[in-house]
């Protein structure tokens, strides 16, 4: 290997090292961002701690301050959860978990929307099978249409297709 | 009229007193202060329970003598009930003003002979830090005018089943109201927002917070009540669902009230807990009550005269649109009480913050995006698969084509590249009607196609306004998928340090602290660069206010269409004494404030009269030498444009 191709290798190396220092410290950071996202800032703002900026607010600096050192610590994301919830109790957490009684929270609106289409479906068919049925009927009766009829029927056809 | 009137002078009594600087009033003390600005002396009337309670007697004062006089003399059957349920709700706000939040209570103490003994302070206490900013005094007048306006159409709603009106009479008389309260609902709503974005100081437009949400919920069901009364007028359909949409918005007025004002739930802008809310939750009980009964007592004068032909029909479209309004409405409203719900089963609360709400509404809001688009062009009855082709083709070529670029140009984030599908899709459904319009209106006038898209507008405002409300709502939800792309710096500056953010580098040039006439103002001052050229100047700052020791963010904003660039000056650094700033990328938000003005416009449009064609007889002289024809015989009708 020449002088030259080792000082090129050692400086890649060198590149190497600083990028993946570098990436680490920015994962960290990130990751800091994305657990924090997941909770609230207890200063009784009702905003996520990440998003806490109010002026003087000394409840998110110190629970941003905690929050970076577990991240640093390596702490997984369960282990920071679970102190920040015996520290601030459940309403710490920004979204209800997916368990226990918070997991309604989540199931509710889901329920709404299967619910309402379930019932605007049923309002549907019946509508329609009414209409079958008054179909049917009219077939059946006289053909003769009387002029009141006729112009109330002028008139609903007018209505319904101006727009 | 003498109510209204003795309204008007009580609410301009309070309005004098903070003029005059009457610190014997404890509500005056509370809310101003001598240094206090003349045009946030106004805003101070509605900054405090008491103040902002007189403020909805006085908008409903408004409301209420404007649909009594304008309906004066006509729909002799209607209108008492009509009054009396007015009166009631006028009554209800009136006993509160005078017996429970009282304006005018003085500061006294206990004198020697046991009398009370009127004493005045040197000055007030300042209007909170929070509310001194323009929008403040915008903001509250345009919300709450929405909220008082909704008595309107639930008063004639009520009146006209008690008193079992015929038809859809009182779907016509009410409908301008109904867009009257529902514009201003939405102005509210966005200028809230905005003042959100600009004053708190945290990037964001729109927290979820319990107080937004109570503002979101009438909306909700407003804006599904505007579109499902259209099956009524048109088809006689939806008659039970209409009359409990307007009886729900109404009473989501009170509930949103009762949440602020009771302090059953936390927010940073509710008022402070107190037995107010007693009185709405009873209120609101009553209201529920009589509408029940008298919902049971009638339901047979709802009866609805027409059945649905097709799934596919315009019919079907409202049903859905109202459907994913309600649930998104019941999800909201959920989701803010769960909460308190939680505390009373568990005894631990939990809390519903911003990533919840954003999980559920989103796939709501891109549902109704899409209906948003599908359902004003289906016809009514039913559509033919030829219509579904013509109306529908090119638009989802068309924004099929969009997405696959951006997708390719790197947008992969799959709700903001869903959604600006979607927003491609009804903006291109909403231009082709226009053009389909403009073109025939062109073709018979001979005017330029801009003059023909206007004329087109004026013949049928109502139908063409709902376009442009339709096409501020695109534009709004361009802004919001934009939120997925937020970036933010935070970082220590020195004098002469810069930072950078997306395209732009940030030089802090200095750094001041001067006192001001109400507060003392720390700010710094930053340059701006772009592509090493100096763009511009930006000046956040904080503000101190002596007089209640409180402070507050100005929020320094760069704004285009491509992106804001959101300067927080962040206090002083702990460790180092330095400025911190807090610097905030975030793309597409001014297409929301464009879309809220245009949706204002649209339903501006949409209360104007109709442009009409109408036949104009006038005698035309012929130049043959053959004998003229009597005019009477042989008139040339001309073509001329009017209003009705």
């Amino acid at each position: 290997m020449t002088k030259m191709r080792r000082r090129k290798t050692l400086l890649l190396c060198v590149a190497s090292v600083c990028t993946l220092a570098l990436s680490v410290s920015v994962t960290a950071q990130d990751r800091a961002k994305q657990i924090g996202g997941k909770f609230m800032c207890m200063c009784n703002c009702n905003q996520v701690l990440t998003q806490c900026n109010h002026v003087g607010c000394t409840t998110s600096t110190a629970m941003l301050k905690e929050l970076d050192q577990a991240v640093a610590r390596g702490d997984s994301e369960d282990v920071i959860t679970q102190a920040f919830v015996q520290e601030f109790g459940t309403k710490v957490y920004a979204e209800p978990p997916k368990s226990g009684l918070s997991l309604v929270a989540w199931v509710l609106p889901s329920v709404y929307l299967v619910g309402g289409t379930l019932l605007v479906v049923f309002i549907i068919s019946r509508w329609r099978s009414r209409i079958h049925l008054e179909t049917a009927a009219a077939s059946g009766g006289p053909s003769g249409i009387s002029a009141e009829e006729l112009e109330r029927a002028r008139r609903r056809v007018a209505r319904e297709t101006e727009d | 009229m003498a109510t209204c009137g003795l309204i008007f002078i009580a609410t301009f009594s309070l309005v004098y007193l903070f003029f005059s600087d009457s610190y014997w009033v404890s509500y005056v003390v509370a809310h101003s202060n001598r240094d206090l600005s003349t045009f946030y002396k106004i805003a101070a009337l509605w900054s405090g329970q008491e103040g902002s309670l007189l403020f909805w007697s006085f908008l409903l004062a408004i409301y209420v003598f404007s649909a009594l006089f304008v309906y004066r003399n006509k729909n002799g059957e209607l209108m008492p009930y009509v009054g009396v349920v007015l009166a009631g709700v006028q009554i209800f706000f009136l006993t509160l003003n005078n017996f429970v939040a009282s304006p005018f209570k003085v500061l006294a103490t206990p004198g020697a002979n046991g009398a009370l003994e009127i004493f005045t302070r040197a000055d007030g206490n300042g209007l909170t830090p929070l509310l001194q900013y323009p929008e403040m005094v915008i903001h509250p007048p345009n919300l709450y005018s929405g909220y008082t306006g909704f008595t309107i159409p639930f008063a004639f709603a009520l009146g006209a089943l008690l008193a079992r009106y015929p038809g859809e009479k009182w779907i016509h008389l009410t409908r301008k109201w109904t867009m009257i309260a529902w514009c201003f609902q939405t102005a509210g709503v966005l200028l809230g927002a905005h003042w959100a974005y600009a004053v708190l100081g945290w990037g964001g437009y729109w927290g979820w917070d319990p107080v937004e949400n109570a503002s979101l919920l009438p909306w909700l069901t407003g804006t599904a009540f505007l579109h499902s009364v259209m099956m009524q007028e048109k088809r006689g359909m939806m008659k039970v669902w209409n009359v409990w949409l307007v009886f729900l918005t109404f009473m989501l007025c009170i509930l949103g009230t009762t949440l602020t004002r009771s302090g059953i739930v936390s927010s940073v802008h509710a008022f402070a807990q107190s037995s107010i809310g007693n009185w709405f939750v009873g209120f609101l009980a009553l209201i529920l009550v009589v509408c029940f009964v008298a919902y049971v007592k009638n339901r047979d004068y709802l009866k609805s005269e027409n059945q649905l032909d097709s799934i596919v029909s315009r019919e079907s479209s409202f049903l859905f649109n109202n459907l994913i309004l309600l649930v998104s409405c019941v999800a909201v409203l959920s989701g803010t009480l769960f909460p308190v719900f939680s505390e009373w089963l568990s005894g631990s609360r939990i809390s519903v913050g911003a990533p919840f709400f954003n999980k559920v509404n989103i796939p709501l809001g891109l549902i109704l995006l899409f209906l948003t688009g599908v359902g004003p062009l289906l016809a009514w009855r039913k559509t033919s698969v030829d219509s579904l082709k013509r109306n529908f083709g090119w638009p989802s070529l068309f924004s099929l084509v969009v997405g696959a670029v951006v997708f390719a140009l790197g947008l992969h984030e799959f709700y903001s590249l869903l959604c600006l599908i979607l927003c491609v899709f009804v903006a291109t459904t909403i231009a082709m009607e226009f053009y389909r319009g403009a073109r025939v209106v062109r073709a018979r006038s001979g005017a330029s196609f801009a003059a023909s898209a206007v004329d087109l507008t004026l013949r049928n405002t109502r139908r063409y306004g709902g376009y442009i409300v339709h096409m501020g709502m695109v534009l709004i939800f361009v802004g919001l998928a934009g939120a997925a792309f937020n970036k933010d710096v935070q970082k220590d500056m020195q004098i002469g340090s810069t930072l950078q953010i997306g395209r732009y580098n940030l030089l802090l040039q200095s750094f001041d602290s001067k006192p001001e006439r109400n507060y003392t103002s720390e700010r710094m001052v930053v340059e701006v660069m772009q592509n090493n050229k100096p763009l511009m100047m930006l000046y956040p700052e904080r503000r101190f206010f002596q007089t209640n020791q409180e402070s507050g963010t100005m929020v320094a904003i760069y704004s285009t269409l491509r992106d804001d660039l959101y300067v927080v000056y962040a206090g002083q650094s702990p460790e180092t004494q330095t400025p911190v700033i807090h610097a905030y990328l975030n793309p597409l938000v001014k297409w929301i404030w464009l879309g809220g003005a245009i949706v204002v416009m649209g339903t501006i449009v949409t209360l104007l009269p109709n442009r009409r064609s109408v036949l104009a007889f006038a005698v035309v002289q012929e130049p043959s030498a053959t004998r003229p024809l009597s005019p009477s015989l042989a008139p040339s009708v001309t073509l001329r444009e009017g209003h009705d």
